[in-house]
C-alpha cells in the first residue's frame, strides 16, 4: 500500500516537473522562434503561425505562443499585401487570450501597443488623435511591470519619434529613449541561451534608430 | 520487482511509438472548390500538423497512435473536425472544403439611406473627426451632417431637414434613446445648435429614409450617436472661445472613468464688437454642466450614465414689416435637463442585452411683447432590446419600449394654460437573413400604441443589399413610418392621428481605399399630416388633412487620395417636394426644401505649418415663400443661397490646438425668406422684410489645451 502512495506521489511530482519546463515545448517554441527568422514571404509567415497556434492548442496554458501568433500578425500587416486591419484585429485577439493567461504580462502589454501602432498607421489623420493615447498608456503599462523589456522602450520611443515628427519637434526624447532600449536589448542578449523561449526581439528597430539619430 | 518490470516495458512501448509514424495527407478547397491555402490541419492535443500549400494540399507526420482529432482551421472559416485512427499507414485525406464565416468585416451591410460616421474600417461616409473639422459647421454635429446628401441648409432656423421633411421628422437618439428637445430654443430668426457636445460621442448613425424598425417617432430621419467608452486616460481639457470657454475634468481606470464637463458662453461681447442684423438688447449667452461615466462590471458588461443640465437665455428686439420702431421685444429664458443611463451585455450564447432609461425636460419661458408664454415637455423614454445571433446568417433584433411625454403651455396673466400627456407602448421585431456573404434580407415589424389619440398601428420595413462587385453594392429599403402629431398642434386637439410616411430607396454605393462614391434615388409620401387655420404663430383647429410627397436623387463622391494631404467630399441633392400642411389650402413646396442642394468640403494638411486648412462652400437655389401681394401660396422664390467658410486649426504641440474659422467669408447677403406685415399698408401692399442672417458673417477663435499627468514621461525617469 505503502509503495503504491509513493509511486503515485512520485508519478505527481514527474507531471509537475514536466509542467515547469517541458523540453517537448521549448523544443517546438525553439524550432518555430528560429523559423520566424527566416520568413520571407506571406505563406511562410502563415506556416509558422499556424505552428505557433497548434502549439497554444495543444499547451492552453502558455502564454508564448500566441504572443508569438500575434507578433506575427502584426509583422505581416507591415511586411505583407494583407487586409492590415484584418490582421491586427487578429493579432489583438491572440494578444487578449494570452492575458487571460498571463495577466499583467509585460511582453504582451507591449505587444498589444504594438497593435494599436499598427492600426493608428493604417489611418494616421483619423485615429492618431484617439489611438496615440491609447498605445502611450500600454507602453507605459508594460515599462511599469518590467523597466528592464527594452522592447517597451523602443516602441514607445518609435511612437515618440512619430509625435515628433509630426510636430516638428526635434528627435531628441526619441533618440534618448531609444539609447535605453538598446542598453536594455544588450543586458538582455548576455541572458540568452540555448533554450531562451522569450521575446528577444528588437535589434532591428535599434539599429534604425541609432541611423536616425546619427544623423542629428 | 513486478512494477520495475511493467515501468521498463513501458518505457520501451514509448520508445517504440516514437519509431511508428503515420503520414497524413489531404487537399483543403473553398466553397467554391478551389485550393484554399494557408489552413492549420492539426491533430488536436498534439504539435503535429501543417499548413495547406498554395494547391490547398497538405502533408505531415505524426508520432499518435490511435483515435485521434484532425482540426482544420483558417480564421474567417468555420472550422471541422474529423475523428481518425493513426496505425503507421499512410493516411490519404478525403477533399476538406471550408465554409467562410459571415462576420461584420467580410459581409455586405444595408446602405440605403444609411450613413455611418465611425473609427470602424469599413467605407464610411464620415469619420468623427470630420464633425469638428468641417469648418462650416462650427463644432456643431448637425452642422457637419447639412453637407451630407439628403439635408438642406436653412440658416436661420439651424435644425436638421432632410428630404422635404422639416426639422420635427428627425429623431435624435443618444445610445438608442430618444433625447427631447435636442436643440436649445431659440428666437427670432437666430440659428440654434445641438446642445451636445461632439466629444461625447465615438460614432453616428445618420439615416435619410428607410431605417429599421428599431426607430419609431421619425417620420423622414434618424441620427443615432453612439457614446464613448471607458476613456483611456485621466485628462483636464481647456477651451477658450471667442464666446466663452469651458473646463472638462476626465478621470480613469482601468475600470471605470468619469468625466466632468462645464461651460460657459455669452455672444454678447462678440455681438457688441461685430455689427449684427438683429437687433439685440442681450445676445444669447449660457451655461452647462454635464457629467458623463462609463463602467465596465465584473460580469463583463458596460453601465453608462449621462447627465446634462443648462439655462439659456436672450433678449432682442424683432422689427415688424410695415411698422417704425424697434419692432416686438423678446425675452427668452431656457432651462434644459437630460439624464439616461444604459447597460448593455453580450453573453456567449450569442444574446446581446440592453436596457436604458433617459429623460428631458425642457421648459421655456417667453416674453413676447408684455405676454408670458410658458412652455414645458418633457420625455421619458425606457428601452429594452435583446439581439440573439442564431448563426453567422441568421440574426434578430427584437425589443419594447415605453414612452411617456407630458407637454404644457400657458399664458401667465390670462391665467391659462392647456396641457396633456400620452403614455406610449412600442414593440419591434427585425430579422436579418444572409442568403451569403453578398445577399442579405432585413425585414423588421414595429407596432405602437398611444394613449392619447388612443391609435394602434404597424409599420412594416424590409430591405435587402447585395454586393454586386467586390467595391460596390446596391441596396433596397422600403416601409412605413408613423409618429405622433407635433405637441402644439396635439395640445389643441388630443385625438389628433399619427402622421404617416412610406419610403422606397434605390441606393448604389461605392468604397473603395480612399474613394467613396455614393448615388440614391428616393421616393416618400406623406399622409394625415396636420393643416390648421390661423397663422404658425397661432395655429387653431389642427386636423389631420394633410398630404404629400418627395422625391429625388442625391449624389456623394468623397476622394482623399487623388491630392496628397487633400481630403474632399462634393455633395448634390434633388428634392421635388409638395405638401399640403400647416396652413396652406393646397399642395405647395416647403420653405425648407429647396430644389438644388450643393456642398463640397476640402481640408488640406500642410506638414510643414503643422496646420490644416478647411474649406466648406454650400449653395441652392433659394427657399419658397408666399408674397401675399401676386396670387396664391409659396408663389416666390428666395435668391440663391450661397456661403463659402474657412478654416483654419494650428497645432503647435501635441496638446494644444488654435482653431479659426469664419463662416460666409464673401459676406453674400443670404435671405430665407420674407416676413410679410397682416394687413396692406395705404397703397395697397403687403410691406416685407427679409428673414435673413443674424449676421454677415460668423467668427470663431479657439484655443483647446489639453492638460495630463504625463504618466509614460515620468515612468521613463525612473529608468
Amino acid at each position: 500500500m505503502k509503495k503504491y502512495f509513493l509511486i503515485f506521489a512520485l508519478s505527481f511530482c514527474w507531471i509537475n516537473l514536466v509542467k515547469a519546463s517541458d523540453p517537448a515545448f521549448e523544443k517546438a517554441m525553439t524550432k518555430q522562434i528560429q523559423a520566424m527568422e527566416t520568413i520571407q514571404t506571406l505563406e511562410e509567415s502563415q506556416k509558422v503561425s499556424n505552428s505557433f497556434l497548434r502549439i497554444s492548442e495543444a499547451q492552453p496554458e502558455e502564454w508564448l505562443p500566441l504572443y508569438y501568433a500575434g507578433l506575427l500578425q502584426i509583422e505581416s500587416a507591415f511586411r505583407f499585401d494583407v487586409n492590415q486591419d484584418q490582421a491586427l484585429e487578429q493579432a489583438l485577439e491572440y494578444i487578449e487570450k494570452a492575458k487571460n493567461i498571463a495577466p499583467g504580462n509585460s511582453e504582451l502589454t507591449a505587444l498589444e501597443g504594438y497593435a494599436v501602432m499598427g492600426k493608428i498607421s493604417v489611418d494616421p489623420a483619423n485615429r492618431g488623435q484617439s489611438m496615440t493615447p491609447e498605445a502611450m498608456q500600454l507602453f507605459g503599462k508594460a515599462i511599469a511591470l518590467d523597466k528592464e523589456n527594452p522592447r517597451a522602450v523602443l516602441l514607445m520611443a518609435q511612437m515618440e519619434l512619430g509625435m515628433a515628427q509630426f510636430f516638428g519637434s526635434g528627435p531628441e526624447k526619441a533618440c534618448g529613449m531609444a539609447r535605453m532600449g538598446s542598453d536594455l536589448l544588450r543586458k538582455e542578449k548576455e541572458k540568452i541561451t540555448e533554450s531562451y523561449i522569450l521575446p528577444t526581439w528588437g535589434q532591428r528597430m535599434a539599429s534604425q534608430f541609432e541611423k536616425v539619430c546619427q544623423q542629428n | 520487482m513486478k512494477s520495475q518490470l511493467y515501468l521498463t516495458a513501458l518505457f520501451f512501448l514509448i520508445h517504440l511509438g516514437a519509431f511508428s509514424q503515420t503520414i497524413i495527407s489531404g487537399k483543403v478547397l473553398d466553397e467554391k472548390n478551389l485550393p484554399l491555402p494557408g489552413v492549420n490541419i492539426y491533430i488536436k492535443g498534439s504539435y503535429d500538423g501543417a499548413t495547406s500549400d498554395a494547391d490547398g494540399s497538405f502533408e505531415f507526420e505524426t508520432e499518435e497512435e490511435g483515435s485521434h482529432t484532425l482540426i482544420y482551421q483558417l480564421m474567417g472559416f468555420k472550422s471541422q473536425e474529423f475523428t481518425i485512427t493513426c496505425d503507421s499507414n499512410p493516411i490519404a485525406f478525403k477533399d476538406v472544403s471550408l465554409r467562410e464565416m459571415i462576420t461584420e468585416m467580410n459581409a455586405v451591410t444595408i446602405s440605403a439611406g444609411a450613413m455611418q460616421a465611425s473609427d470602424a474600417s469599413k467605407a464610411v461616409v464620415l469619420k468623427p473627426l470630420d464633425i469638428v473639422t468641417t469648418p462650416s459647421a462650427m463644432g456643431d454635429i448637425i452642422g457637419a451632417f447639412q453637407t451630407l446628401p439628403g439635408t438642406s441648409t436653412v440658416g436661420n432656423d439651424g435644425r436638421l431637414f432632410v428630404r422635404g421633411g422639416d426639422a420635427s421628422e428627425v429623431g435624435i437618439y443618444i445610445d438608442g434613446l430618444r433625447v427631447g428637445n435636442a436643440y436649445g430654443s431659440t428666437a427670432g430668426n437666430f440659428p440654434t445648435r445641438t446642445r451636445f457636445n461632439p466629444n461625447l460621442f465615438k460614432g453616428t448613425f445618420f439615416s435619410t429614409g428607410g431605417y429599421s424598425a428599431e426607430y419609431g417617432q421619425a417620420l423622414s430621419s434618424a441620427l443615432a450617436l453612439n457614446s464613448k467608452d471607458i476613456s483611456p486616460r485621466s485628462q483636464g481639457d481647456l477651451s477658450l472661445l471667442s464666446l466663452g470657454g469651458g473646463y472638462s475634468h476626465t478621470l480613469s481606470s482601468d475600470k471605470q472613468s468619469i468625466t466632468v464637463t462645464g461651460n460657459i458662453f455669452d455672444l454678447g461681447p462678440y455681438q457688441n464688437l461685430i455689427k449684427q442684423n438683429i437687433d439685440w438688447e442681450r445676445g444669447p449667452h449660457s451655461w452647462d454642466l454635464e457629467m458623463a461615466s462609463q463602467k465596465k462590471m465584473a460580469d463583463g458588461s458596460l453601465l453608462k450614465v449621462m447627465a446634462r443640465t443648462e439655462s439659456a437665455g436672450m433678449k432682442l428686439w424683432q422689427k415688424q414689416p410695415g411698422q417704425e420702431g424697434r419692432g416686438v421685444y423678446i425675452d427668452l429664458n431656457n432651462r434644459y435637463t437630460f439624464a439616461q443611463t444604459n447597460w448593455k451585455k453580450a453573453y456567449e450564447n450569442g444574446w446581446t442585452l440592453f436596457t436604458g432609461i433617459a429623460y428631458s425636460d425642457n421648459k421655456d419661458d417667453i416674453f413676447y411683447d408684455s405676454v408670458n408664454l410658458q412652455k414645458n415637455s418633457k420625455l421619458i423614454h425606457a428601452k429594452f432590446t435583446g439581439i440573439k445571433d442564431f448563426s453567422d446568417r441568421i440574426s434578430a433584433n427584437s425589443g419594447i419600449e415605453y414612452f411617456q411625454s407630458d407637454y404644457s403651455e400657458g399664458i401667465v396673466e390670462a391665467n391659462l394654460e392647456r396641457d396633456y400627456t400620452d403614455h406610449q407602448f412600442y414593440g419591434f421585431t427585425e430579422w436579418d437573413f444572409y442568403l451569403s456573404k453578398k445577399l442579405v434580407f432585413r425585414t423588421g415589424l414595429r407596432g405602437g400604441n398611444s394613449s392619447l389619440n388612443q391609435e394602434t398601428w404597424l409599420d412594416p420595413r424590409a430591405s435587402f443589399a447585395y454586393q454586386v462587385s467586390e467595391n460596390a453594392q446596391v441596396s433596397l429599403a422600403g416601409g412605413t413610418f408613423s409618429q405622433v402629431a407635433a405637441e402644439n398642434f396635439r395640445v389643441l386637439n388630443p385625438e389628433l392621428k399619427n402622421v404617416q410616411s412610406k419610403h422606397l430607396i434605390l441606393n448604389y454605393l461605392y468604397g473603395a481605399k480612399g474613394r467613396t462614391l455614393r448615388a440614391e434615388a428616393f421616393y416618400k409620401s406623406y399622409d394625415n399630416l396636420v393643416t390648421f387655420d390661423g397663422s404658425p404663430m397661432a395655429p387653431e383647429n389642427p386636423i389631420n388633412e394633410g398630404i404629400g410627397f418627395a422625391k429625388g436623387i442625391d449624389l456623394f463622391y468623397r476622394e482623399s487620395r487623388l491630392i496628397k494631404n487633400t481630403d474632399f467630399w462634393v455633395t448634390y441633392s434633388f428634392v421635388d417636394s409638395k405638401r399640403q400642411f400647416d396652413q396652406y389650402s393646397t399642395k405647395v413646396q416647403p420653405a425648407f426644401a429647396p430644389k438644388h442642394n450643393f456642398s463640397i468640403v476640402a481640408k488640406h494638411g500642410f506638414e510643414t505649418l503643422q496646420s490644416q486648412l478647411g474649406m466648406s462652400f454650400s449653395m441652392n437655389d433659394g427657399y419658397a415663400y408666399t408674397d401675399p401681394n401676386q396670387d396664391g401660396e409659396m408663389n416666390a422664390k428666395t435668391r440663391s443661397f450661397q456661403s463659402l467658410s474657412l478654416s483654419w486649426s494650428y497645432l503647435p504641440k501635441p496638446n494644444l490646438i488654435i482653431h479659426f474659422a469664419v463662416s460666409n467669408v464673401l459676406g453674400r447677403e443670404n435671405v430665407f425668406g420674407y416676413q410679410y406685415a397682416q394687413t396692406p399698408n395705404a397703397s395697397g401692399v403687403y410691406e416685407s422684410l427679409p428673414s435673413g442672417q443674424a449676421a454677415p458673417r460668423f467668427l470663431l477663435l479657439g484655443v483647446f489645451l489639453t492638460l495630463s499627468k504625463d504618466k509614460t514621461a515620468n515612468n521613463l525617469n525612473n529608468l
